[in-house]
């Protein structure tokens, strides 16, 4: 599946996998903004985004076609809305609008393949966001398969019951199918939370200590940042 | 109506990162206070089951179906401010994992849905109590504003949507919400007919009526208001950044100051709750 394609990738071990999640976020943050700020005529400097990308993901030995694959999800939302701007005579800004949506998200997804979940989010806590957010980030994700998985099989089973017509009264069987599914839901977190009691926890969690920030993270952080500011300034 | 990264104008994002940041460390405190240890692992599977709900199709029609978009639900099961936290995870995750939203437009979609949605999804129900029209309307709601919200931000980003096309896409609107109304009120009367204490561990419907509907007065205004002032996005784009050919450093000196203002806000607000907490 999609997502534990990703989970897999961010396990691995190379030279961007090994740096410091929190030069990894401070990095895309950067790459983001300057994507932002680039005008819609510097199409040179979009190719020149696209290389550095190409080489990070190459740094991170990962498979450059099924990251593009993944990013290129955000596409049929922003080719719809590229339409509507080519169609009102702006071109350019269409182009841009697609170049733009697609190599942040090709950045996005190129941070949480090379860093896994556990070690962003220690870097986001570390950056003083809240506990509690983090908590439940954790939590949805750590759950998220499992209900997914139990919701496409309780799909399964319905349509092995009632075929491939559709009436009205299959509203109310989707409706009893989520009750079901929220019933589920509700029972496993009072079982996780007596299963999370018998290992002893006693109502907060311990984070460990954040690995120390090494030179070679600030270095990979300037090399970013000049890269980034380069293109910008230089296109 | 998760919004990409690219859309957003640098003034537009960058407005909207800096008023969630601040407003999801205020919800996130609430919730931690309203929220008793045995209920937190159930806010993490709740935003997991809401995850999953999208799978399940409802038929709406000939060859049309839609799904839960879940605001309204989280809201009226766990209360509101669990609920926005809930909804920001939930954002979080789609933004970095599922490419659904972009990481710099993450305010801008977390204003939209977690904060803003979910209390329109609320509102409702605090002003007229556990009623079919109530939960509908919870549901209805919840998702137009978030819509029109998005379609407001989207517009005064420049994305140019006139005439035909902006009442294509408001009509479109209205059907997605009048769906989302049903579904949360097949949903609701679903789950209540199989336990309904699952229910009645959500917040008690206030027993003031002005303030709900103070509130709900307001939310109306901030979305029309939203949707007026993108129908001169020139105006605001002259008073919020220079124009195309003006020098783009300022620009870059407007994106890089707003991020450094959300980090300051997103420092400063931990310090603060930190402190709340040790005092």
């Amino acid at each position: 599946m999609h997502h534990l394609v990703i989970d897999r990738w961010s396990r691995g071990s190379s030279s961007l996998h090994a740096r410091d999640p929190r030069a990894k976020l401070a990095a895309l943050l950067v790459f983001l903004v300057a994507v932002s700020t680039t005008p819609p005529r510097a199409q040179l400097a979009f190719a020149a985004y696209a290389a550095l990308l190409i080489f990070a993901v190459h740094l991170a030995r990962l498979p450059i076609r099924g990251l593009a694959g993944r990013a290129a999800l955000v596409l049929p939302f922003s080719a719809t809305f590229a339409l509507i701007t080519w169609w009102s005579g702006d071109a350019l800004h269409a182009l841009a609008l697609a170049e733009k949506s697609f190599l942040s998200g090709m950045a996005a997804l190129l941070l949480v393949s090379s860093t896994p979940l556990t070690a962003w989010t220690s870097a986001l806590e570390s950056w003083h966001v809240p506990r509690m957010l983090i908590l439940v980030i954790q939590f949805v994700y750590r759950y998220l398969f499992v209900i997914a998985e139990q919701a496409q099989r309780m799909r399964w089973a319905a349509l092995c019951r009632r075929g491939a017509q559709q009436s009205y009264f299959d509203f109310s069987a989707a409706a009893g199918l989520l009750g079901v599914l929220f019933a589920r839901s509700w029972e496993r977190a009072d079982g996780i939370y007596h299963a999370m009691l018998a290992r002893g926890f006693r109502g907060r969690f311990v984070p460990a200590p954040p690995p120390p920030f090494r030179a070679s993270d600030a270095l990979f952080f300037t090399a970013c940042l000049g890269g980034c500011l380069g293109i910008r300034m230089l296109l | 109506m998760h919004i990409p990264d690219g859309f957003l104008t640098p003034p537009v994002w960058g407005t909207l990162d800096a008023i969630s940041a601040p407003a999801v460390a205020w919800v996130a405190r609430r919730a931690q206070r309203d929220t008793q240890d045995h209920r937190i692992p159930l806010l993490g599977v709740m935003g997991a089951f809401v995850f999953a709900a999208q799978m399940i199709n409802f038929p709406v029609g000939p060859g049309t179906s839609g799904h839960l978009v879940g605001g309204a639900l989280l809201a009226i099961v766990l209360g509101p401010a669990a609920a926005a936290l809930v909804m920001t995870a939930i954002l979080l995750l789609q933004a970095l994992i599922f490419q659904d939203g972009g990481v710099l437009a993450l305010g801008a979609n977390i204003f939209n849905m977690a904060l803003v949605g979910v209390a329109a999804g609320y509102l409702p129900y605090g002003l007229w109590g556990r009623k079919p029209v109530s939960i509908f309307a919870a549901g209805a709601f919840s998702v137009m504003t978030s819509a029109c919200l998005a379609l407001g931000q989207l517009r005064i980003s420049g994305v140019p949507m006139t005439g035909s096309l902006l009442w294509a896409s408001l009509g479109l609107f209205l059907v997605s919400a009048v769906i989302e109304g049903a579904i949360t009120v097949a949903a609701v009367r679903a789950i209540e007919r199989l336990n309904s204490v699952w229910l009645a561990g959500g917040p008690a419907p206030s027993s003031s009526r002005a303030l709900p509907a103070l509130a709900m007065a307001l939310l109306v205004l901030v979305v029309v208001g939203t949707l007026i002032a993108s129908t001169a996005p020139d105006g605001i784009q002259r008073l919020t950044a220079p124009g195309p050919d003006a020098a783009w450093t300022l620009r870059v000196v407007d994106g890089i100051g707003g991020l450094i203002l959300i980090l300051a806000l997103c420092f400063l607000g931990g310090k603060l709750i930190s402190r709340r907490r040790s005092a």
